[in-house]
């Protein structure tokens, strides 16, 4: 009898469907892989066990029992935990007290915050997560924080764990590192489901494959029984092609962007380390490293967003230092943020005037002083047409819009009138595969047009896929840059996780 | 130090502790409610609730524990209602609380004229008097301000103790504070987000409508329209100023009380200046304070913003 068993489970979100039919069927010690795009539904599965999201049909039989969990605290008592993609961990609040967050403690409830310390540094050590319990999370990184949320399970005496994207925000080394914890918990009789879109990863440790495309089951295979190839088509629906990535055009005379000695301090504290770069027209730099250290402020201060506190930026002979946004804009600079609702939308504005927005000061789309209105929907009927934006109607708000086809409106704001350099800071967060290979194609054809593109991902084979050099950020600070060939990836790990080149063969 | 001298120092500190005490109940209750992540800017509402209620079970009993009783459930109503509204259908919070303020004032007018009609001469009741305990009472000048007061400042200070533990010290403290951080955190480790933060919705009206009482059963003994007169707005500075530590807000609260007793002994030492200006000198206390701690925020991650589980 198999530890779990979800049946034709159905969920719609206003309407639309986010899982239709879907069956999933895990067994005991086993790691299995919930493979997919994104937006295919898997996290919303994983939600409907946990007890955060109701089923609009189908049933779940856990242990052999049917089963309704109308919240996570259901979900705890039964022994299945969770790690969401967005921690859910206390940053003000210190990783022991977190881990025994809502639980009544021997002594509740005054706890005894020693005896809960020593519990947490065994289980730690059972199965080498090391963490600091006193340590306060806000003070952790990404990598301890993960390890925070396994404890978190751990301690509740989880049976099944659920991981989403668990190595989404490690380094090669950490995710290495992550498999041995899984392999562990399997020989002690859990269970794991991780929710993934990487293909490698699953063949290297899961036994079993469940695939969903668009809320709906694929497939589900042995892993040992299948290949990467296989799982790829199942996954897309068709057969991954690889970036044609050519070389590099004959450089073009001179740097197109370059920083010198750039550094940011906010609040009293550094955000930026000295940094010192520069893009060639023509090429793409990819910045490589674990999210959050540092990338949005290289971006913002690049853009002018955010102002640097010493050092100089150049854009060819400009000197960007003195000047606004809009001038930086205006001199060549293209922006691609890596939060589109956030930076670079206005969700509830038509098509038209989202794609007008830095364009609206340009002589073009004014007749006697006022917008015209006639040119701006000429120019977006185009862009809509180069773009492959599929829509209903240009009046459309963007918000209707799929991810996808918001992300290709913004390259076609930003990379119009041939900018000189192109910021691409994450550009395909959180798209599916067909999305992601345009936005690809686009930059690259971009690069070979002469474009300076600096590109920022957390995603290191993004970066290994389309940059000529790259360049890894650690807490602010560039490590190295490297001509991408033959590069060593441990070497990358190491670089990610702040260890500099030349304590390689200490860590090692 | 002469005589005249010691007693005026002694009096204006008791003074100033009276005017603390109303301001440190409501600003407790303020804090539990923030730090569960719901703000509620109706303070003054649920003290003048608080008030009017009390005065009304006490005119009607004579029974002034039964009048705090009222008052304290007058409180519960108020922030009832704002947490119903603003949780249950996530309403804007800030919005809710004011609408809240003027309502209040409104109805407990139109209550109060009702129940007594127009008067010249208001209705009073009798007022709690003051404990005298024993020895310490003698210490000079403090023993007096300190120790010869009524049950609320004593019960206000065993709740500053009281409350510093329950923050501190215990899981339910830190669920609290976790409900505020970070909900979505502490619903996927167990905790009915919902249910922590009406318990704290709850706590904040009884004590604002403690507060509420305090003024009428040991300060005024009669009731007015707009008796309050925006010391619930004064209760939501201390709660900013003292970084919702208990400790902190009884701090706040015992500097602008003392502002308060300060500017009443201005008013009648027959200093040839309007009465007003002293009348202003507590509000600017309290703005050269804010000004003071410009950039120390440290507000919940989630004030005022209500929890969606399904959310997307």
């Amino acid at each position: 009898m198999p530890l779990l068993c979800m049946r034709n489970i159905d969920k719609a979100f206003f309407g639309k469907p986010a899982n239709l039919q879907v069956c999933l069927e895990v067994q005991h010690n086993e790691i299995h892989a919930l493979l997919g795009e994104n937006g295919a539904g898997k996290t919303t599965l994983m939600n409907m066990l946990y007890g955060i999201y109701q089923r609009d049909a189908g049933e779940i039989l856990y242990d052999g029992q049917n089963v309704a969990f109308s919240s996570p605290k259901d979900a705890i008592a039964h022994r299945i935990g969770m790690v969401h993609q967005h921690f859910t961990l206390v940053p003000t609040l210190t990783v022991s007290q977190n881990i025994t967050l809502g639980l009544k403690s021997p002594g509740h409830p005054f706890p005894r915050r020693r005896d809960l310390n020593q519990q947490i540094q065994e289980i730690s050590q059972r199965y080498s997560l090391e963490v600091d319990p006193t340590a306060l999370v806000s003070t952790l990184s990404v990598g301890e924080q993960q390890r925070v949320e396994i404890i978190k399970l751990l301690y509740r005496d989880a049976r099944l764990l659920i991981l989403d994207e668990p190595t989404a925000v490690l380094t090669p080394q950490e995710s290495e590192s992550l498999f041995v914890v899984l392999r562990r918990l399997r020989e002690e009789g859990h269970s794991v489901i991780i929710i993934t879109h990487r293909i490698p990863e699953v063949m290297s440790i899961t036994d079993t494959v469940t695939i969903l495309r668009d809320g709906r089951n694929v497939a589900t295979v042995k892993t040992s029984e299948t290949s990467e190839q296989e799982l790829a088509r199942f996954m897309i629906g068709r057969a991954l092609e690889p970036i044609g990535r050519s070389a590099a055009p004959p450089s073009c005379a001179g740097t197109a962007l370059q920083l010198s000695e750039v550094t940011l301090v906010e609040h009293g504290r550094s955000k930026l380390g000295p940094v010192s770069l520069c893009v060639d027209p023509g090429k793409i730099l990819g910045i490589a490293g674990v999210d959050g250290n540092g990338q949005k402020e290289l971006a913002e201060v690049i853009l002018g967003i955010r102002r640097h506190s010493a050092g100089s930026i150049l854009l060819g002979d400009a000197v960007l230092d003195a000047l606004g946004v809009m001038e930086r804009k205006n001199l060549g600079i293209g922006y691609i943020s890596d939060d589109r609702h956030h930076d670079s939308l206005v969700l509830d504005m038509d098509l038209m005037d989202n794609l007008l927005l830095k364009t609206h000061t340009e002589k073009r789309f004014i007749t006697h002083g006022l917008l015209d209105r006639k040119k701006i929907r000429q120019d977006t009927a185009r862009a809509v047409d180069a773009y492959h934006i599929k829509t209903s109607a240009l009046e459309c708000p963007i918000r209707y819009l799929s991810g996808g086809n918001q992300q290709k409106l913004i390259l076609a704001r930003e990379m119009a009138g041939q900018p000189r350099c192109i910021i691409a800071f994450q550009p395909t967060r959180g798209l599916d595969i067909g999305a992601s290979e345009f936005v690809h194609q686009e930059l690259l054809r971009l690069r070979d047009a002469g474009c300076a593109i600096l590109m920022l991902s957390a995603d290191l084979e993004e970066v290994l896929d389309l940059s000529d050099h790259i360049a890894v950020i650690h807490k602010g600070e560039i490590m190295d840059v490297l001509v991408n060939q033959d590069i060593d990836l441990t070497y990358i790990g190491l670089l990610m996780a702040g260890k500099r080149g030349d304590e390689r063969g200490a860590v090692v | 130090m002469d005589v005249p001298l010691i007693a005026t120092l002694t009096t204006f500190l008791a003074a100033t502790i009276r005017m603390a005490t109303p301001l440190t109940l409501a600003g407790l209750g303020e804090t539990i409610s923030e730090k569960s992540g719901v703000i509620n800017i109706g303070v003054e509402a649920i003290m003048l609730s608080g008030a009017f209620f009390s005065f009304l079970t006490v005119f009607a009993t004579g029974n002034h524990f039964l009048g705090l009783l009222a008052g304290m459930a007058g409180g519960a109503a108020v922030s009832m209602v704002h947490a119903v509204v603003s949780l249950r259908c996530k309403a804007n919070q800030t919005i809710v609380g004011l609408a809240l303020n003027f309502l209040i004032l409104g109805l407990t007018s139109f209550l109060f004229l009702k129940s007594f009609g127009q008067t010249t001469i208001l209705p009073s009741i009798a007022v709690i008097k003051p404990i005298q305990i024993p020895i310490l009472s003698r210490i000079p000048i403090l023993g007096q301000a300190l120790f010869h007061q009524d049950i609320f400042v004593y019960l206000a200070i065993a709740l500053v103790i009281g409350l510093s533990v329950f923050f501190y010290k215990t899981e339910w403290g830190v669920s609290l504070h976790a409900v505020g951080e970070h909900p979505r955190a502490a619903d996927t480790a167990g905790l009915q987000v919902d249910t922590i933060r009406y318990l704290a919705c709850l706590a904040n009206g009884l004590l604002g409508g403690m507060g509420g009482a305090y003024l009428v059963l040991v300060k005024l003994g009669f009731f007015m329209e707009n008796l309050t007169a925006g010391k619930g707005y004064i209760a939501l500075v201390t709660v900013i100023l003292g970084r919702r530590n208990p400790w902190g807000v009884m701090g706040a609260a015992l500097v602008v009380g003392a502002a308060e007793a300060l500017q009443i002994r201005l008013q009648t030492m027959g200093i040839p200046i309007p009465s007003q200006v002293f009348s202003m000198f507590p509000y600017v206390v309290t703005i050269v304070v804010l000004l003071f701690s410009i950039g120390k925020s440290s507000d919940p991650s989630a004030l005022g913003v209500p929890y969606e589980r399904d959310k997307r």
